[in-house]
């Protein structure tokens, strides 16, 4: 290993890891607010939409994100839709993060036994406040560890973005070694800053898995 | 947070270990990769990495055969050792890493012989001309890298000479990269890109195929060669293959590759410009 070299590919690193985070983070945010609006509209049983988001959901869990991608950058623009590199990995990472974020929602807010809602109306409470109230701040503590395990997967799967020409952290590895071809010292980079980006987020979600203890049911 | 700590400390232990066994492994290179001419005489079998979608060098057909100009070439040379050729896909940035790995004995994937690259793996004879090229949209032809602004974006393929000569002779020029061919090619016929930049070999039979676009800029860069290229250190497939290349010249073998597999593309007046017979480049 030659730490001159090292040091000297540090800068692309970095700024790979920059994108990747700034893709990677976005990519999640989006995901979670289409896994919440996708969860209520399940939970809440709301006619067709339902179907529409049953439909979607399945449609994104069971195609790879490089198939998805492919199709939103390479297929879109034969019908006139160009959409930038960035956009496209926002895009693509969120809607795939949706599908499995609504299905872990989803879940969360099925764990909560009917019996509660039901007494809860019994005590008078309305639909809005039996949901703010009671079942969200249960299900999404329950949701917490797929929730993190999710983000995780979809900061990984960010290591397809090469297609798409975005240098990510792994597409600044295989440019690098196929332009000087020092592979060893290219690859360990490549696994510590992936490391890097992802530790924190693991110790943070386990973190924030025992913090959320508070409101399990029978506590 | 005391298991959490735990965790971390276990994982920092294995990550040194395995950095350990890396260094480990980059310093006893004496256990060779690569494969004797005797040896895939043996086996019966040679690994030659190819392009699979690089028309009309290497692609495969629409019966799933290896075309092209090189794999003509890599035909022979299966003939010719009396040995069973199996072609494996490569992309232009695992070209060298196919080699020292020796997942093949020898690229024949239209690969450019720079000084770089010639530290890591060993080339034998030419037998392509080559420089380098940029096509562009009709609708705003680029003839000079001084045309390219600020905004506009250079369509580049990783691990390519053009992303070199780009990235060092011209930092300034942002590039889009790409890591195949075809990728880059649907994305420039999508309208991503202000340019492509390529070898001009492979930019003139794009635009003679796509219609919309014009190679601005024909020839770039220093006029090179393409040979093939084995691992480092391979000395008898090395020596084997340029004898080969001398031999096969002298029955002017690349002028009929040539005229099998890139007349199509580039009719009969490239034929001198491009074809390198017996090793010897003309002079110019």
């Amino acid at each position: 290993m030659d730490f001159n070299v090292i040091i000297s590919y540090l800068p692309r690193y970095r700024d790979a890891l920059l994108l990747t985070l700034r893709v990677g983070w976005q990519g999640v945010f989006l995901a979670l607010a289409v896994g919440i609006l996708c969860a209520v509209v399940i939970d809440l049983k709301i006619p067709v939409l339902r179907r529409i988001v049953g439909f979607y959901i399945e449609l994104f869990r069971n195609t790879p994100l490089l198939v998805q991608l492919f199709f939103l950058y390479f297929a879109l623009p034969k019908i006139g839709l160009l959409i930038s590199p960035v956009v496209c990995g926002t895009l693509g990472l969120g809607l795939l993060g949706g599908a499995y974020m609504a299905e872990t929602f989803r879940s969360g807010l099925e764990n909560i036994p009917p019996i509660q809602k039901e007494s809860a109306e019994s005590l008078g409470m309305t639909r809005m406040q039996v949901f703010a109230y009671v079942v969200l701040p249960q299900a999404v503590r329950s949701s917490v560890p797929g929730m993190m395990a999710n983000v995780i997967f979809l900061l990984k799967e960010t290591s397809v973005f090469s297609t798409i020409s975005l240098m990510d952290l792994m597409f600044t590895a295989k440019d690098l070694i196929g332009m000087y071809a020092k592979t060893i010292e290219c690859l360990t980079m490549l696994v510590v800053f992936y490391l890097v980006m992802l530790l924190p987020v693991s110790i943070l979600g386990s973190i924030l898995e025992r913090r959320l203890r508070f409101a399990e049911f029978g506590d | 947070m005391k298991h959490t700590l735990k965790k971390v400390g276990a994982l920092l232990l294995g990550l040194t270990l395995a950095a350990f066994t890396l260094v480990g492994c980059g310093s006893n290179g004496d256990k060779t990769v690569y494969r004797t001419v005797d040896e895939i005489k043996d086996k019966g079998t040679i690994n030659i990495g190819v392009f699979s979608d690089k028309s009309p060098f290497g692609y495969v057909d629409e019966n799933g055969q290896y075309q092209g100009y090189d794999v003509y070439f890599g035909n022979r040379i299966g003939a010719d050792l009396g040995v069973k050729i199996n072609y494996v896909s490569t992309e232009a940035a695992n070209r060298i890493e196919y080699l020292q790995t020796g997942k093949v004995d020898i690229i024949l994937a239209n690969f450019t012989v720079t000084e770089k690259r010639a530290e890591e793996v060993d080339f034998t004879l030419p037998y392509m001309n080559v420089a380098l090229g940029v096509v562009s949209p009709d609708s705003r032809v680029i003839t000079s890298l001084d045309e390219i602004g600020p905004d506009d974006q250079v369509i580049v393929i990783s691990g390519t000479t053009a992303e070199t000569y780009l990235e060092e002779t011209h930092p300034e020029i942002k590039l889009q990269k790409y890591d195949a061919y075809a990728e880059a090619k649907t994305a420039f016929e999508n309208g991503n890109g202000c340019a492509w930049a390529n070898d001009n070999t492979e930019v003139i039979a794009f635009a003679i195929e796509n219609p919309g676009f014009t190679v601005g800029i024909p020839s770039l860069g220093s006029a090179d060669t393409i040979a093939a290229a084995v691992t480092k250190g391979n000395a008898t497939l090395l020596d084997w293959l340029n004898n080969e290349i001398v031999e096969l010249g002298k029955e002017n073998f690349f002028h009929a590759d040539s005229e099998a597999t890139l007349l199509d593309t580039y009719g009969k007046d490239y034929e001198d410009t491009l074809v390198v017979e017996g090793g010897v480049v003309a002079a110019k």
